[in-house]
C-alpha cells in the first residue's frame, strides 16, 4: 500500500497534467498504431503476393489454337473453336536458355472422353509430379498422387471423377495422337487444386471452382504418359523457377532471346508487377512511418515534457527516500512504476482505439494503386512498438530527474525549493 | 570527549560554485564527536553548519579531507553504500521536515525500516507514542501542525535505532513553545537510547544541555566555552 501511495499518491494539481500526458500518449499510440497497422497490412499484402504470385517464376507458354481439339466420336456436336495449348516448346532449347534454373515442364491438352453413352470435356495435364508440387498445390482426398514411374495412371479431381462416374481403380479411355485409345487408371482423387499459371477455362468441363475463369480441374498424368498421348515430347508450357526475384529480368531476356524466332511462344512474368507492389509498399512504409515519426516527435515530446514537470515536482521526494536510506533504484522505483503504468495504459488504450476504429480494409492512396487495398493488421510488432514509444516517452520525462538524483549531491536536490 | 570517537572529521574543506563565484563553505574543519555525546553546532546562516552535517550524513562530498563515521570513510562511499550507511547508522532530522506528503505519519516513520527491508509497525507505533503522536498515526503531514510534523521526523530518525542522529535546525520553523517541546523531546529520546546527537542551530540562546558546543563562522570551526 505504501509503495502504491509513493508511486501514485499525492499528485495534487499535477494529477491533471498526468491525465493530460496519458491522453496525449494514448492519442500518439493510436496514431502510431494506425499507421503501423497499415504498414503491417501492406507488408502482409506484399508477402501474400510473394506466396501467391511467385514473382520468381517465369512462364513460357505456347499460344492458343485448336490443333489438339478432338471432335467427339459420338453425338452431334458442331465444330467448336476451343483454345488449347499447342506443344511448341522444345525441351532442349528451353533448358539451354534457362541454364541452372529449375524447369517445371507441362503438357496441357483438352480431350473428349467417352464415358458410357456420353462424352465429357476433360483438361488433361502432363506434369512432373515432384517438381509440380513445389509450384502448385494438390490435396489428395483418396488414393495417392502421381509418381514419375507411373504408366497410364491418372489423378482426377472430385468433380471430374463424379462426372465420369469413376473412382480409384477405375479407368477411362483417352484418344492418343496416333488415333488409338489409352486406358488411364485412376490412382488418386483430388479435393483441392491450385494449379499455378493454369490455362484459361475455355470450354465447359467439370470444375472444382465454377466461378474461376481458369481451369480448376482435370486429369493429371505424369509427363511420360502425356507424351504418349501427344505423340511428341515438346511442351505446351513450362514454369522456370529463378534462383531469386532479381534474376528474373535476365532470365526473361534469355528466354525471349532463345525463342525470338518462335512467334507462338510467349514469356510471361509477374516480377515487374511485383516490383511495382514493392515500390508501393516502400511508399506506404515511408508515408506512414513519416506520420508516426512526426506524431511521436511532436506529441511524444509534449507528453514527455508534462511528465518531466511531474517528476521534477517529486524530485525532492525521491531524494528524501535516498536520504532515509533507500538505494537509488528503490528510491526511483515509484517514479518508474508511475511512468510504466501511465505508458502501458496509454499504449493499451491507444492500441484498442486504433484497433476498433480502423477500417477492415484500408484503401491505399491512388499513388499506391498496384498494392491495392490493404487489411490493417495489429500484431505483436505493432503492439510492441506503441508500448516502447509510450514507455520511452515516460523514460525521457524521468531521465533528467534520475540523472540528477544519481549525479548530483543529494544535499543539493534536498535544498531545491520544489516539492 | 572520552573513548573512541564515533564521528571523525579531518581537515575538511568544501566550496560551492554559485554562477561565477566560488563560496568557501568549510575551511579545514576538524572535529571529533564521541559515542553517546550530544554536540551542539551553532553559527549564523550561511556559516557552513548544514554543509558539515550533510558531509557527515553522506549527502555531499568534501573537496578535501575525510569524514569517518563508525570506522567508515563516508566521503568515499559509492552511492548505494552511502544509502545503506544512512539507513543503518544515521537518523536525519531536517529543518523542512521532508515528510512524504501522501504517506501517513505511521508510514513516514516506517520508511527507514522499509529501506532496510524490515518494516516493523509496532515499533513505528511505539516511536509515535514516544513523541506523543500515537493518536495521529493515520494523519498525513498536511493534517499535522509544524511541531507535530517535526515530532514525526524525530520518530522517523529513530526508526532504525541509529548510532548517530543529525538534527539540522529542527526548531527553525517552530514557535518558541513548540521549539522547546521538540528540543526537550529530541534530547530526551536520544539520551535515553544512548545515541550520539549532533544538533545544528543558528540560535545561540538554545538551552545549554549539550555536552559540547562549537560555532562555525565563515566556514571556520571554533569551540564555544560552556
Amino acid at each position: 500500500m505504501m509503495w502504491m501511495k509513493l508511486a501514485f499518491g499525492g499528485f495534487g494539481r499535477r494529477f491533471v497534467e498526468a491525465i493530460a500526458a496519458a491522453i496525449v500518449l494514448a492519442v500518439t499510440s493510436a496514431t502510431v498504431a494506425s499507421s503501423l497497422m497499415v504498414v503491417e497490412g501492406a507488408r502482409r499484402a506484399l508477402n501474400q503476393a510473394v506466396r501467391q504470385d511467385r514473382p520468381d517464376i517465369v512462364q513460357v507458354k505456347s499460344r492458343f489454337n485448336r490443333a489438339l481439339f478432338e471432335t467427339p466420336r459420338s453425338g452431334n456436336l458442331p465444330p467448336l473453336t476451343i483454345p488449347v495449348y499447342e506443344p511448341l516448346i522444345d525441351r532442349a532449347e528451353l533448358q539451354a536458355a534457362v541454364g541452372s534454373n529449375q524447369v517445371v515442364k507441362r503438357q496441357s491438352l483438352f480431350r473428349n472422353v467417352v464415358s458410357g453413352d456420353s462424352f465429357l470435356n476433360i483438361y488433361v495435364f502432363g506434369i512432373d509430379p515432384d517438381l509440380e508440387h513445389e509450384v502448385s498445390s494438390f490435396s489428395i482426398a483418396r488414393g495417392r498422387f502421381l509418381s514419375r514411374d507411373d504408366h497410364a495412371a491418372a489423378v482426377l479431381d472430385q468433380a471430374s471423377a463424379r462426372a465420369l462416374g469413376l473412382d480409384i481403380g477405375g479407368a477411362f479411355p483417352i484418344r492418343k495422337a496416333d488415333g488409338e485409345d489409352m486406358q488411364l487408371t485412376i490412382v488418386g482423387i483430388l479435393d483441392k487444386l491450385e494449379l499455378r499459371a493454369a490455362p484459361p477455362r475455355s470450354a465447359e468441363a467439370p470444375s472444382l471452382n465454377p466461378e474461376s475463369t481458369f481451369v480448376s480441374s482435370g486429369a493429371f498424368v505424369n509427363i511420360r504418359t502425356s507424351e504418349q498421348v501427344f505423340g511428341r515430347p515438346t511442351l505446351t508450357d513450362a514454369l522456370v523457377v529463378a534462383g531469386s526475384g532479381s534474376n528474373v529480368p535476365d532470365l526473361v531476356t534469355q528466354l525471349q532471346e532463345a525463342f525470338r524466332l518462335e512467334p507462338g511462344i510467349f514469356v510471361a512474368e509477374r516480377y515487374s508487377q511485383y516490383q511495382r507492389k514493392v515500390r508501393d509498399f516502400v511508399l506506404t512504409l515511408t508515408l506512414f512511418s513519416a506520420v508516426s515519426v512526426v506524431t511521436v516527435l511532436l506529441a511524444g515530446s509534449f507528453a514527455s515534457n508534462l511528465l518531466h514537470d511531474i517528476y521534477v515536482d517529486r524530485r525532492r521526494q525521491y531524494a528524501t527516500l535516498m536520504a532515509l536510506g533507500f538505494s537509488p533504484a528503490k528510491a526511483i522505483a515509484p517514479a518508474v512504476a508511475f511512468g510504466l503504468v501511465l505508458g502501458i495504459a496509454a499504449a493499451v488504450i491507444g492500441g484498442l482505439v486504433a484497433g476498433l476504429l480502423m477500417p477492415r480494409s484500408f484503401a491505399m492512396p491512388s499513388l499506391m494503386a498496384d498494392l491495392g487495398p490493404t487489411e490493417p493488421t495489429i500484431d505483436w510488432l505493432v503492439a510492441a512498438s506503441i508500448m516502447v514509444i509510450s514507455i520511452a516517452a515516460a523514460a525521457v520525462g524521468l531521465a533528467s530527474t534520475a540523472v540528477r538524483l544519481v549525479g548530483q549531491p543529494l544535499a543539493t536536490t534536498l535544498s531545491e525549493e520544489n516539492s | 570527549m572520552s573513548g573512541e570517537p564515533l564521528v571523525c572529521v579531518r581537515s575538511v574543506s568544501k566550496t560551492y560554485r554559485r554562477e561565477r563565484a566560488t563560496i568557501g563553505a568549510l575551511r579545514d574543519v576538524s572535529l571529533e564527536v564521541g559515542k553517546r555525546e550530544f554536540m551542539r553546532l551553532s553559527g549564523p546562516s550561511g556559516s557552513g553548519k548544514t554543509t558539515l552535517l550533510n558531509l557527515i550524513a553522506g549527502l555531499d562530498r568534501p573537496d578535501e579531507g575525510e569524514v569517518v563515521v563508525a570506522g567508515t570513510d563516508v566521503a568515499r562511499l559509492p552511492i548505494n553504500r552511502a544509502s545503506r550507511y544512512r539507513a543503518e547508522q544515521v537518523g536525519i532530522i531536517f529543518q523542512a521536515y521532508n515528510l512524504i506528503p501522501q504517506l501517513t505519519a505511521l508510514e513516514n516513520v516506517l520508511l527507514p525500516m522499509v529501506a532496510l527491508g524490515r518494516a516493523n509497525h509496532s515499533r513505528a507505533r511505539e516511536l509515535l507514542d514516544l513523541v506523543g503522536l500515537a493518536d495521529r498515526s493515520g494523519h498525513i503531514p498536511s493534517q499535522l501542525s509544524g511541531g507535530e510534523q517535526q515530532r514525526v521526523t524525530i520518530a522517523r530518525a529513530l526508526a532504525n535505532d541509529p548510532a548517530l542522529v543529525l538534527a539540522d535546525e529542527p526548531t527553525g520553523n517552530l514557535d518558541d513553545q513548540n521549539a522547546q517541546s521538540v528540543m526537550g523531546l529530541l534530547t530526551r529520546a536520544v539520551r535515553e537510547r544512548g545515541r550520539t546527537l549532533l544538533l545544528v542551530t543558528h540560535e545561540r540562546n538554545m538551552p545549554q544541555t549539550a555536552d559540547r558546543s562549537f560555532e562555525l563562522r565563515g566556514g571556520v570551526l571554533r569551540t564555544v566555552s560552556a
